[in-house]
């Protein structure tokens, strides 16, 4: 029975396991070039026994331009030669990823008309492509064919090419695209199979040729459904080695790598039916929040696919393959689905990471935690917090001595309340990883321990290291009321949550989100209501709710929930105050008026350090919340430069000019 | 009279500290995007070196920052790191050969930023978020209010190294004095919070420092804001005192102004066509009463008689105009030779400048296909051959002058009477009125340079033929293209027909909109100021989603309110019918899959068009080197015609 860990077969070569890392966005090109940020981030995971390696699609004709920082073929020889040298030690099948995104594409950085095969506009952008010539066609086949020439001549074992959710040649698949009349839309497979074919040229004996193609666009009236995709897939598997089965369209590209709301593994039957089709010609791989390396066995086990893509497992740890291998798997740092920092197509540019691994694509810059010290220090951490269990994780993983002292009595923080309150059982895993991996390596975790100014001076003047981790405090009054109704602020709902199941019911209704910031937690917490309370609102200065998710895709769709649920959305609209049960809100731009009943307002707001430990003590380490209360990203990542500090000799702030502990 | 005769104070000379600016109109600073890995560009001395060769008196530019801790964009100048001073100097040089000063503005955006590049907390006196990054800012302690201090001057140092004449503080719109200043965000308890002296304190602090790293030898300038337009900001009363506090301290050569806080109040910062122009004087007016130094005004100063004016009222002592230049590098020389009426005046349409800007590209310009390419070589002269271009629309005026400016001979057909194109045709809306400058200028240069132009004239393979040309550049278009759903109902019409006039719908109208910019709203406005009932219906989440960008999305608003405008979103399209005394749409609410019914006399859409390219097909496979641009390639804006048609001229 096949296992992740061991090798396979594809096309002329050997994958060394069967757990691909598959392209993605990462914005780590230098101009549209592989930079050596590229390198860094996939030789990690290439020494991390990643099997197929499938490096960011890169453009194979200069009419496709679709982000800035977009790899473009022609420019990528020298780092597709670098990236197979990184990787040749551990023998990893790296494959080109090569595409062109057609009218899903932009104009902004090239100034020229988009390519696609019908004049339809992209859902998204409503930018209206040019319909394609047959000598623009042509050109684009022939790059396609150039594109996997230099692959080759560059070291790589192959090339993947691109027709998933976003692609040219998806394009022309699908009957909501393609709207062509001459033999490319009578025949809607005809270019990818002249680009298969032109490419297969290019490849030569031992090239391997894989396919990324969407088998269901999720647009039953007109797109590509998975019947016709298992007659594409019929016709297709024989020019391929390898096809990676996923799913997404021009109304449905966030179905395809989605966060924690769409359940993991949804493509396992898509991909079940696809391989029956394919039926040996050609080895099929499962995409599709894959993050749980049982999961990923079970598949293999029951032949629902030949390897399974984990990509952003492998974001979270680069290491996950070896771990699996050496019967370790529960120790791989979770996915948990977030796609805070792992989802970069942006137009800010933001660089692919991950918020419990913040030196994902950031290798070359952030330090390796991992290492061992000869100067063993004892250190204190207030605080077991994401930001306080990271310090004390990569700590103890390098020999030092640690406690750490958390007032209440859970441990993960902010982290652990608001999964724990909000049912969200996913992003529980990266707080109880990180308390595992404390407890395995010997850290002392008191509970119920309260740590005052004079503990602290008293551990200092015995010879302590210590690091405040303190978390944040809720804003003393968010809504100015006349107490006719009772204020709560999220967390301290989700703790009331984690006692009492009753605790969405037990609030008296109607029922107020306040939702200044539009991130993740007030959609959360309203949808979380809305199932104990008959009645729910959400209150936001903005036209939509959640405008910070659209960076993790969650952002039409969260909307799209909250209007099911019946919860009503107070657009644009500023909470004034509350008087007497009436909620008083006021456009953002016409000054207008209005007011809504509620009984509980929940301050879903941004919060305040607690920096009580800190004030008058600039040279205390600090990490996290205390310093400003963020993301779970700044936690990880500040609890580990404090780690990383205390381990190169630091005892207190060496550098107070940047903040919290700089490595 | 001489040439610039007709200025009476705009041409005049004057002294800031130890520079002597030429004349009046100053370049001020303004993001481009230019910077990368954090260092200053060739293009970045081209475009400064442009617009000092086209007579600007005096440019500053774009902000420099004074420590790590502050990135809040990709693409901000690292002034705090040493390697930035040969980009400075390859600057200046660029700069001072055409005999102008330059400035190099500094600064600390503070709160308004993120950590997003960073990875550092960001700062600011008190821990509120800001409006737009929305993260929590560190509230800064002693030590770090030191080291800002610090890295203020060391930055002035590198400036001074990099041959800048002068240094200019950005303490107005997006920065960390802005936030020490302002009570909206300065809760502090300590000596640099409470009064208005206490706010200060950190100001006057970096402009001691700054002189001393400097010396008597650079000019240094305060830029304050005059009104944050904000609940509970900084007003024109507490910006007058800041001035003359800063004019006490015997350092400063001059005070800049601005308007607004660049991440709550942008749109009155870079305020579009929607705001009257001169908007913003009576900040510069205000502080110019209660200070000597001289005083710099901005706020859409789009021509210079404009300016003179503003001089000539005491309104300020030097003008501030950024877009004007964006859009014409001689904006200045123009003026003062007597060509003003050449003057590719600024729309203030923000499309490509401001609109580029916030969406993190470089910085270009809707009417000038040069901004932004300044440092590629200028199309070189070409052969002489006979050009036909075809279409008299913003991306065949473009064709015709960018053909005849590289030396071949260009006839014009336009079928109508008329020149613009659809330009023409969104300008007929009031509020939009100055969209049209965009084809008025074409128009203006293509008669400047002699380019036939042949009115009422349809282009076709034979006038074409007869005229034995070269080459043919196509730009015949696009036209209405009725949705599927619309059926024939005589009631249904396009956008284009209303402001064509070809209809003329009144009572109740629904308008369909599934373009989200200007061309709804804008009907919608004019519907609405005839009398009609409008409601705007989109499939988008928000009516005129791509407002937000030129920065159009606030006024709006307030004018949709105010006019009764209806917005209704999420919706799209289903069907349409006739029930005599009026029409039925049906839309479906596309979140919940509700369907629900509109009862109206008119419905007008507001949807994608279709190429007009029955000339393109009809010359397509002849002899004739044939390239099409613009709208009738495929529809898009204005921006991508001009683009197109210049590159289709120089590539002849």
């Amino acid at each position: 029975m096949p296992r992740l860990g061991d090798p396979i077969p594809i096309g002329g070569r050997t994958a060394p396991s069967r757990v691909v890392f598959g392209p993605h966005e990462t914005n780590l090109c230098r101009g549209r070039a592989i930079s050596d940020r590229h390198i860094g981030y996939y030789r990690e995971r290439a020494a991390g026994g990643t099997g197929v390696l499938v490096t960011e699609t890169a453009s194979v004709h200069p009419s496709d331009w679709p982000y800035e920082r977009a790899p473009l073929a022609e420019q990528c020889g020298p780092g597709w030669t670098a990236v197979a040298d990184a990787c040749r030690p551990w023998r990893t099948l790296v494959l080109a990823g090569v595409g062109h995104g057609g009218g899903q594409g932009s104009s902004a950085y090239s100034q020229a008309v988009l390519w696609a095969p019908s004049r339809v506009a992209d859902a998204s952008s409503r930018e209206l492509p040019a319909e394609m010539t047959t000598e623009e066609i042509g050109s684009v086949v022939e790059g396609f064919a150039e594109a996997a020439r230099l692959a080759i001549e560059s070291g790589l074992g192959g090339v993947e090419v691109d027709a998933g959710a976003v692609a040219l040649l998806r394009q022309f698949h699908s009957g909501i695209t393609n709207l062509r009349t001459d033999p490319y839309g009578l025949d809607r497979l005809r270019f990818t199979g002249e680009v298969l074919r032109a490419v297969r040229s290019s490849l030569g004996d031992t090239g391997v040729l894989a396919l990324r193609i969407s088998c269901d666009e999720l647009a039953p009236w007109a797109g590509v459904t998975p019947d016709q995709a298992a007659e594409q897939v019929d016709v297709l598997a024989d020019l391929v080695d390898l096809l990676t089965v996923v799913r997404g369209g021009p109304y449905t590209a966030s179905a395809y790598r989605p966060d924690s709301h769409v359940e993991a593994g949804f493509n396992l039957e898509l991909c079940r039916r696809m391989r029956t089709v394919v039926d040996g010609r050609a080895a099929v791989v499962l995409q599709g929040s894959v993050v749980d390396p049982d999961a990923a066995s079970g598949a293999l086990e029951r032949g629902d696919c030949d390897l399974v893509e984990m990509t952003r497992a492998q974001i979270a740890d680069p290491g996950l393959v070896e771990l699996v291998r050496e019967g370790r798997s529960h120790e791989a740092r979770p996915c948990i689905l977030c796609n805070q920092a792992c989802r970069v197509r942006d137009n800010r540019n933001p660089l692919v990471s991950c918020v419990g691994e913040p030196r994902s694509g950031h290798e070359t810059t952030e330090a390796d935690p991992v290492g061992h010290d000869d100067r063993i220090a004892s250190v204190l951490v207030v605080g077991a917090g994401p930001a306080g269990l990271e310090c004390a994780r990569v700590l103890s993983s390098r020999g030092h001595r640690v406690r750490v002292a958390e007032r209440s009595e859970r441990v993960g923080g902010a982290l652990e309340l608001a999964a724990a309150g909000l049912g969200s059982r996913r992003l529980a895993h990266l707080a109880d990883w990180l308390a595992a991996a404390c407890e395995r390596q010997g850290v002392v975790v008191q509970t119920g321990v309260t740590i005052t100014t004079d503990d602290l001076d008293r551990a200092r003047s015995e010879g302590l290291v210590a690091v405040v981790a303190t978390g944040s405090r809720p804003v003393p009054s968010p809504v100015r009321t006349d107490g006719s109704c009772r204020i709560i602020d999220a967390l301290s709902l989700c703790a009331a949550a984690t006692r009492s199941s009753t605790a969405a019911t037990d609030l008296e209704g109607p029922v107020l989100v306040h939702d200044p910031i539009g991130g993740p937690i007030g959609v959360r917490v309203a949808e979380w209501l809305a199932v104990g309370c008959s009645e729910v609102g959400i209150v936001t200065q903005d036209q939509v709710v959640g405008t910070q998710l659209s960076s993790t895709g969650d952002l039409a769709d969260a909307n799209t929930r909250l209007q099911r649920a019946g919860i009503r959305r107070h657009l644009r609209a500023i909470l004034r105050g509350v008087h007497q049960g009436e909620a008083v809100l006021q456009d953002v731009w016409t000054g207008e008026r209005s007011t809504v009943t509620c009984a509980t307002i929940i301050d879903c707001g941004h919060r305040l350090p607690e920096d009580t430990l800190l004030r008058g003590r600039h040279q205390l380490l600090r990490a996290g919340d205390c310093v400003a209360p963020r993301t779970i990203l700044h936690a990880v990542l500040e609890g580990r430069r404090a780690a990383l500090a205390i381990a190169g000799g630091v005892t207190d702030l060496a550098n107070p000019l940047v903040g919290a502990a700089a490595p | 009279m001489s040439a610039s005769g007709r200025y009476r104070y705009l041409f005049t000379p004057i002294r800031l500290g130890p520079i002597i600016a030429p004349n009046r109109i100053v370049f001020s600073a303004h993001l481009t995007n230019y910077a990368e890995d954090g260092l200053p560009t060739e293009q970045h001395a081209a475009y400064y070196a442009a617009r000092a060769s086209g007579g600007a008196g005096l440019i500053i530019t774009e902000e420099h920052s004074t420590h790590p801790t502050d990135w809040p964009y990709e693409k901000l100048i690292h002034g705090f790191d040493p390697k930035v001073v040969p980009g400075y100097r390859r600057i200046t040089d660029a700069v001072h050969a055409f005999g102008a000063p330059i400035f190099a503005q500094i600064n600390h955006n503070g709160g308004q930023a993120s950590s997003m590049y960073s990875r550092l907390p960001v700062w600011a006196p008190s821990p509120i978020p800001d409006p737009l990054f929305r993260e929590v800012p560190k509230a800064v302690e002693p030590h770090e209010i030191a080291a800002i201090v610090n890295g203020y001057a060391r930055v002035a140092e590198h400036c001074r190294a990099g041959g800048f004449d002068g240094i200019e503080l950005q303490c107005s719109h997006s920065s960390i004095v802005r936030g020490f200043l302002s009570p909206a965000t300065n809760r502090r308890e300590d000596e640099y919070g409470g009064t208005l002296e206490n706010r200060a304190r950190l100001l006057i602090e970096i402009v001691g420092a700054v002189r001393q790293a400097i010396g008597p030898g650079l000019a240094l300038g305060v830029r304050l804001c005059g009104d944050e337009l904000i609940e509970g900001g900084t007003t024109i009363e507490d910006a007058v005192t800041v001035a003359a506090l800063v004019e006490a301290e015997g350092d400063v050569d001059y005070i800049n102004t601005s308007i607004g806080v660049a991440t709550a109040t942008l749109f009155m910062i870079e305020a579009s066509m929607q705001v009257p122009p001169g908007y913003a004087q009576y900040v510069p007016s205000a502080i110019r009463k209660a200070v000597d130094l001289p005083v710099v005004g901005v706020g859409r100063f789009k021509d210079p008689l404009q300016a003179d004016r503003a001089l000539a009222d005491g309104v300020c002592d030097l003008v501030g105009v950024v877009r004007g230049q964006i859009a014409d590098a001689e904006f200045a020389a123009k003026a003062r030779s007597g060509h003003a009426a050449d003057i590719r005046t600024c729309l203030s349409c923000n499309q490509e400048c401001v609109g580029r800007m916030g969406l993190n590209r470089w910085l270009g310009c809707i009417e000038n296909p040069r901004t932004g390419r300044e440092r590629e070589p200028v199309a070189p002269r070409r052969r002489r051959r006979r050009v036909v271009v075809a279409g008299g629309g913003p991306g065949g005026l473009q064709a015709a002058v960018s053909a005849a400016e590289v030396g071949h001979r260009v006839v014009l057909f336009e079928r109508r009477q008329r020149l613009g194109g659809q330009v023409q045709v969104a300008a007929t809306v009031p509020s939009r009125a100055e969209f049209l400058d965009l084809t008025r200028n074409l128009t203006s240069a293509a008669q400047r340079i002699g380019v036939d132009i042949r009115l009422g004239t349809q282009a076709t393979v034979d006038t074409i033929g007869e005229l034995g040309p070269d080459a043919v550049i196509v730009a015949t278009g696009a036209e209405p293209h009725r949705p599927s759903w619309a059926g024939d109902l005589e009631r249904v019409v396009d956008v284009r027909d209303v402001l064509e006039g070809r209809a003329r719908p009144h009572g109740s109208v629904v308008l369909v909109d599934e373009l989200g910019f200007h061309q709804a709203t804008s009907t919608a406005e004019l519907l609405a100021d005839r009398g009609c009932t409008v409601e705007i219906a989109t499939n988008g989440m928000v009516v005129g989603q791509d407002l937000g960008i030129t920065l159009d999305l606030e006024t709006w608003n307030v004018k949709a309110h105010a006019k009764g405008i209806v917005q209704s979103v999420d919706l799209v399209a289903m069907g349409i019918r006739d029930e005599g005394d009026g029409l039925v749409l049906t839309l479906q609410h596309h979140p919940t899959g509700v369907e629900v019914e509109r009862s109206c006399d008119w419905v007008v859409c507001s949807v994608h068009q279709r190429p007009d390219d029955r000339l393109w097909r009809d010359l397509s496979g002849g002899r004739l080197h044939v390239r099409r641009v613009g709208d009738c390639l495929t529809p898009r804006r204005a921006h991508a015609a001009v683009i197109e048609g210049h590159r289709a001229a120089v590539e002849l």
